[in-house]
């Protein structure tokens, strides 16, 4: 055992770190702020990147917190699938804010600039001990940084809609938080411990008591109000189009699929006894709730009028997606889940820059203020189109890739009907996006709506979208680098 | 309509939730499993294996000391998500300003704030200092802090109390700690064991005792200033708040 048992612990901690240096930063230059909040997410980075192969994707790290052995202390359980999650986040987050330098000079006034980045990485940390963590009070303790800084990032513009829409976020998320906590407890008076795999343990041994299955109805209810999942994601939409865009980015790409993969984790490794009526009962409420929204979602897309609004309805869709993947319980439905939690986080972290950019430059969230903008922003409006074929699941991006696992791993299951919901939603998928890109390539703007030169959004804010939107077009190309190894660790974790 | 949904669904929630409790383990029982399992351990070998006397500070810092990380980050979280809603007070915009936080005080209260504020305080750094033996700890002694900070403000202002604590001390404190959790935790790296190991296996066995409680201090020192600074600081962005709300006179 090397130097590198120790670096998911530095990824965690790093952000963390930072986020608490970063005041007296802010107080002494706050110029370098920006500059300076790359370093910790770098670091995490760096270090997630030589993680890369040292988890074999049937087995998992376990690192004792302060060297006290499982019950007793906090463990960190990172196994494939957790490094993977994690690599994604730490990729999205850094991008994200190489972008937020300019947005945020734009958006958010002087004096609240720095508790901006400090917001930031504490999220960008707590994500990372959220999916690394195999403690479950460890979880909501982390799902309370990240609750806290995304209401609190959601509002920082402060005006009168974000701080409305943030509101309607914590009306819903206090709530959700409190039923988890709820649950917890509830699990630890009836078993006495908070480590999940000794909690498996413990409740094989005593079998399903009410107590726990109401934790687990708590525990499914809080995740999916945090992961948005239909009909509990009634704060999405005007949270994730009103926030600041690279926020928005954050929100839609990483947290919700985070939270998703959270409930996952619960439902395979704590209440591992597959067979029993509560898990499956709750997964058959769960997946017809995932239909729905694959359905519900697409077309409140379709009818929206505003671009973030659109593009953060197609999120409860895509939602729906991940957990139809999840609910199969097969290793290719897994898979497909857990691969679409990253081709949807590059995919929507890029439309949602993009539109960060129309903002920026023009001032545009309206979708019909498209019309013609291709004159202006090619390079926003191309890596637009991009993002979007793998949205609505074209091939050769990554979007393809995961949408064919998903609907394996429902065919596989005997769930022909979600399949066919699976290939709906990417028909609503290919409405909703086309009629943007349509508007984009193929209509005249109103005159003067744009300038007759190009003059697209700063280097800083282009590259991410590059970067993201070439990731979705890799990904899909090379899905084979990393697709047989999360089969495999799907096979274990089920 | 929609009120009647809402009670019936709290109802419904209560109704279950009570059910619940109803069939939990009954409360103290020593069967409980809450009382079999991990419990015992931390009762009985807790001041051997922590060297500390108080069992809730050898849990919350030493067992579960990468929980009590994660709350002290959940403090200093509270104070940004302040600070990016109401924003801090500048640097410069503090002096020469009407503040209207000040409450006419008589003669007899500002001396009384005098003479107590400084024994509170003093009371504060022997709670925090005192956390691994008695009951209280960075907590307890940061909150009273804070509570000092809050009762010189109402009656001196806020133009008093931030000379007294300007912006320069806070704000490289706000973090303290999470950076005291980040420095013993990396320590326990450097002595060998894992992150947050306050018991250095590469350290002789006889200096061990006094080397844990040290950084155990260590830590409640950092937690004790760092809520502190906190609640300061959200106390001086809520007043500058008010501030602004409040019409010119």
């Amino acid at each position: 055992m090397g130097a590198w048992r120790h670096f998911p612990i530095f990824m965690i901690t790093v952000p963390l770190l930072g986020a608490v240096l970063l005041p007296f930063l802010g107080y002494v230059r706050e110029k370098w702020v920006p500059y300076a909040s790359l370093l910790p997410l770098g670091t995490s980075a760096l270090l997630g990147v030589l993680l890369i192969g040292r988890i074999p994707s049937g087995g998992y790290l376990s690192y004792h917190m302060g060297g006290w052995e499982p019950p007793f202390g906090i463990e960190i359980r990172l196994d494939y699938v957790g490094l993977f999650l994690m690599l994604v986040v730490c990729g999205i987050t850094t991008l994200a804010l190489v972008y937020s330098r300019r947005y945020i000079e734009k958006e958010v006034s002087g004096g609240r600039r720095t508790a901006y980045y400090v917001l930031y990485l504490l999220m960008s940390g707590a994500m990372l001990g959220f999916v690394a963590t195999g403690d479950i009070f460890n979880l909501f303790v982390f799902m309370e940084i990240l609750a806290l800084s995304s209401y609190a990032l959601v509002a920082i513009t402060g005006n009168r809609n974000a701080v409305r829409a943030a509101f309607k976020y914590i009306l819903m998320g206090a709530p959700s938080s409190i039923m988890v906590l709820l649950a917890i407890g509830f699990l630890y008076s009836v078993t006495g411990t908070l480590n999940m795999v000794d909690l498996a343990g413990r409740i094989a041994e005593s079998g399903f008591t009410e107590v726990l299955i109401v934790s687990y109805i708590l525990l499914v209810v809080g995740f999916g109000v945090k992961a948005a999942l239909f009909p509990l994601h009634m704060w999405l939409p005007d949270a994730h189009s009103i926030a600041p865009s690279p926020i928005s980015a954050l929100l839609s790409g990483l947290l919700v699929e985070v939270c998703a993969f959270a409930l996952v984790r619960i439902t395979l490794s704590v209440f591992t006894m597959r067979a029993s009526d509560l898990v499956m009962g709750t997964a058959d409420a769960v997946g017809v709730a995932a239909a729905a929204a694959v359905l519900y979602g697409g077309i409140m897309a379709i009818l929206q009028k505003d671009l973030k609004m659109m593009i953060a309805y197609s999120t409860v869709s895509h939602i729906g997606y991940i957990f139809l993947g999840l609910t199969a319980f097969t290793a290719e439905g897994l898979t497909g889940a857990m691969y679409h939690m990253l081709d949807h986080g590059l995919a929507k972290a890029c439309l949602f820059l993009c539109a960060g950019n129309f903002i920026y430059l023009k001032g545009y969230r309206r979708i019909e203020d498209l019309k013609g903008a291709w004159g202006q922003m090619p390079w926003t409006c191309f890596a637009f189109a991009l993002a979007s074929l793998s949205v609505i699941g074209i091939p050769p991006t990554a979007g393809f890739i995961s949408k064919w696992y998903l609907i394996l791993g429902n065919v596989e299951g005997g769930k022909w009907l979600y399949a066919a919901v699976l290939l709906a939603g990417s028909i609503l998928a290919a409405v909703y996006c086309l009629r943007v890109i349509y508007y984009m390539f193929f209509q005249a703007g109103k005159e003067g709506a744009w300038e007759e030169y190009w003059h697209d959004a700063p280097p800083a804010m282009l590259l991410p979208v590059w970067v993201l939107s070439l990731a979705t077009l890799f990904f899909g190309v090379f899905s084979f680098l990393i697709i047989p190894s999360l089969l495999k660790a799907a096979a274990y974790l089920l | 309509m929609k009120k009647v949904a809402a009670l019936l669904f709290i109802s419904a929630l209560a109704v279950l939730l009570l059910y619940v409790v109803a069939s939990m383990p009954p409360m103290g029982d020593p069967d409980n499993p809450t009382a079999t399992h991990v419990i015992p351990r931390y009762l009985e070998r807790a001041e051997e294996e922590t060297h500390t006397v108080n069992v809730v500070t050898g849990v919350i810092l030493n067992y579960r000391g990468y929980d009590t990380m994660g709350e002290v980050t959940v403090i200093f979280c509270a104070l940004a998500a302040v600070l990016a809603v109401l924003g801090r007070e500048r640097r410069g915009v503090i002096h020469g300003f009407v503040d209207r936080s000040e409450v006419p005080a008589s003669v007899i209260v500002k001396t009384m704030v005098r003479f107590m504020v400084p024994f509170i305080i003093l009371f504060s750094v022997y709670t925090i200092l005192h956390g691994e033996t008695s009951p209280g700890g960075g907590f307890q002694g940061g909150a009273v802090i804070g509570g000092s900070m809050i009762i010189f403000t109402t009656i001196f202002g806020l133009y008093e109390s931030s000379r007294r604590i300007p912006l320069k001390v806070r704000a490289p404190l706000e973090g303290a700690a999470v950076m005291g959790f980040f420095l013993v935790g990396s320590l326990g790296l450097v002595g060998g064991g894992n992150f947050l190991t306050y018991a250095w296996p590469r350290v002789a066995q006889g200096l061990h005792p006094s080397l844990v409680v040290w950084l155990t201090v260590l830590v409640e020192v950092g937690i004790g200033l760092g809520g502190a600074m906190v609640l300061t600081s959200i106390l001086f962005a809520m007043i500058r708040e008010e501030e602004e709300i409040a019409p010119a006179s």
